[in-house]
């Protein structure tokens, strides 16, 4: 209950900080420059099915860009790190690729797929699918020597011993970093519908959406908030999963060892 | 049933090569029960990782049942030192953790309630005190019925009552289960109340310095008896002897 409160006192806050925003800005420049909360709200309001497709088609994207994103990442990351030999030859090359912006590379993802719904999963993808690999190697590499010990011990075959000790030991970080991430990720998605998205109309994502609108500044707001509605969902969403799967990090005495 | 012949353990090679082990042999008998004792750091884990096949001997070999340890055996148990439990496991998940890599459908709830964990099958880890984890492990190695068990100082940093307990409990479980067993420690006593003989090694690289004969271990009253006495003082005198 008193999370739903401080969320609900959070909120407020922002519309009153938007607000004041809205009002010294068209104090200072002589004319509106950003619409209101409720001019933005009553927009959301007239075009509220538009932006509902939008939120959908968006939150599908992003959903299943993070599931291809984990479902490449993790193993390829758990395998550079705890494998020793991958590691070598892996480890510059993800290094190298790392730090590369998927932004840099449009072009030439757009001409290598075209402008069809998979060219905006790849991008988002590219961007997810290197936090996860980066986390799951870096955790990877320092899993505690007795855990795998004990499991080893045990006689289990390669891949229990990433069953039972690889996956669960790195999980949590792994989770955490793709959190971390949703705020990159939803840029990156924002790109996607916009620059690789132009021939979409604005029920097909809400970064369309917002470009769509960009001359009606109202509704291209309602946009940007429901973008950041979106990117506070899976933020949650992950909080919520790595609670639940990881539960054992959230027991006993904290500061106890073990 | 375990021979250790001439085995030697290196870490590294070349110019930052440790050795751990130098040349140890011994061997025990079906049904067993060998304490090794040395200072710390002398090598003593490498010793039971090597016989559990989780570490290749540099040279020698180590014999089970007559046949040369190559790799993990099912039939062997290892309790590791701080009993290595899987933080993400409950009590149950852990104790089950070899029957289940092993596809063995046994339960586990008997040892647990034996070793005074019932209620606690739920828990994870770092809900218990430090003497419940080690009973974990201990649990975990049972759980299969090993022919060998191997112990890694079960009992070390625990508050002294404890530690009773747990060693009486290992004596029990011994005489129950007649498992092959070794115990590994640096603590005189309980090398003098659990093992029939044992092995003493010396500071790194270890080697073997004295195999003791202890016949009058078996029971828990043996501690404390005048013998017992006795037997702890001219192990310490070994121990402690320069050289
Ligand atoms: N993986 C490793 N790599 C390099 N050196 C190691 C490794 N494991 C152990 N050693 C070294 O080998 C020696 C023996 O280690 P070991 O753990 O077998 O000793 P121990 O008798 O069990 O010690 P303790 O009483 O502290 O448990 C130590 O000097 C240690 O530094
Ligand atoms: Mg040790």
């Amino acid at each position: 209950m008193k999370q739903v409160f401080a969320y609900f006192l959070a909120v407020l806050m922002v519309f009153g900080a938007w607000a004041l925003v809205s009002f010294s800005l068209a104090r200072a420049k002589g004319r509106p420059i950003l619409p209101y909360p409720w001019q933005a709200a009553a927009a959301a309001g007239e075009n509220i099915w538009t932006l509902l497709s939008a939120f959908g088609v968006s939150a599908l994207r992003f959903l299943l860009a993070l599931v291809v994103a984990f479902f490449v990442g993790l193993p390829l990351g758990l395998a550079a790190g705890f494998e020793q030999k991958l590691e070598q030859f892996l480890s510059p090359l993800i290094y190298l690729l790392y730090p590369m912006p998927p932004v840099a590379l449009l072009l030439f993802l757009y001409l290598a797929f075209g402008l069809g719904e998979v060219v905006r999963l790849v991008v988002v993808v590219m961007a997810l699918f290197f936090q996860v690999v980066v986390a799951a190697q870096g955790a990877a590499k320092f899993i505690a020597p007795t855990h795998i010990l004990a499991v080893r011990s045990t006689g289990a075959s390669r891949w229990q011993l990433y069953w039972h000790v690889v996956v669960p030991a790195t999980l949590p970080s792994v989770l955490t970093a793709a959190r971390v991430s949703v705020g990159l990720g939803i840029t990156m998605l924002y790109i996607a519908e916009t620059k690789l998205g132009i021939l979409l109309p604005p029920s097909q994502g809400l970064g369309r959406f917002i470009e769509y609108y960009t001359f009606r500044a109202d509704i291209a707001l309602a946009g940007v908030v429901a973008l950041a509605l979106l990117g506070l969902l899976f933020y949650v969403l992950l909080e919520v999963l790595e609670r639940r799967l990881c539960r054992w990090k959230y027991v006993g005495v904290k500061g106890a060892g073990s | 049933m375990i021979e250790v012949q001439n085995v030697s353990i290196v870490y590294g090679s070349g110019q930052g090569a440790v050795p751990a082990l130098e040349d140890i042999s011994f061997s025990v008998g079906e049904g067993e029960m060998v304490a090794v004792v040395g200072p710390s750091g002398c090598g003593k884990t490498s010793l039971l990782l090597a016989i559990d096949g989780l570490l290749r001997p540099t040279s020698g070999r180590i014999l089970i049942g007559g046949e040369e340890v190559r790799g993990v055996r099912r039939d062997v148990a290892l309790i590791l030192q701080d009993a290595g439990l899987l933080p993400w496991k409950t009590v149950r998940g852990n104790a089950e953790l070899t029957l289940r890599i092993q596809k063995r459908r046994e339960s586990v709830d008997g040892i647990l309630s034996a070793l005074g964990l019932n209620g606690f099958e739920g828990r994870f880890p770092a809900e218990l005190s430090e003497g419940m984890r080690r009973r974990v492990g201990i649990a975990r190695a049972l759980a299969l019925r090993p022919k060998v068990l191997l112990m890694d100082e079960p009992m070390a940093n625990l508050d002294s009552l404890t530690r009773e307990r747990i060693q009486n409990l290992i004596l029990d479980l011994w005489w129950e289960m007649g498992f092959t067993g070794i115990l590994v420690t640096h603590d005189i006593e309980e090398a003098v109340f659990l093992g029939q003989r044992i092995v003493v090694l010396s500071p790194r690289p270890a080697r073997i310095r004295a195999i003791l004969e202890n016949p009058g271990m078996g029971e828990h009253a043996y501690r404390g008896s005048p013998e017992f006495l006795e037997r702890a003082q001219g192990l310490r005198r070994i121990l402690e002897a320069n050289g």
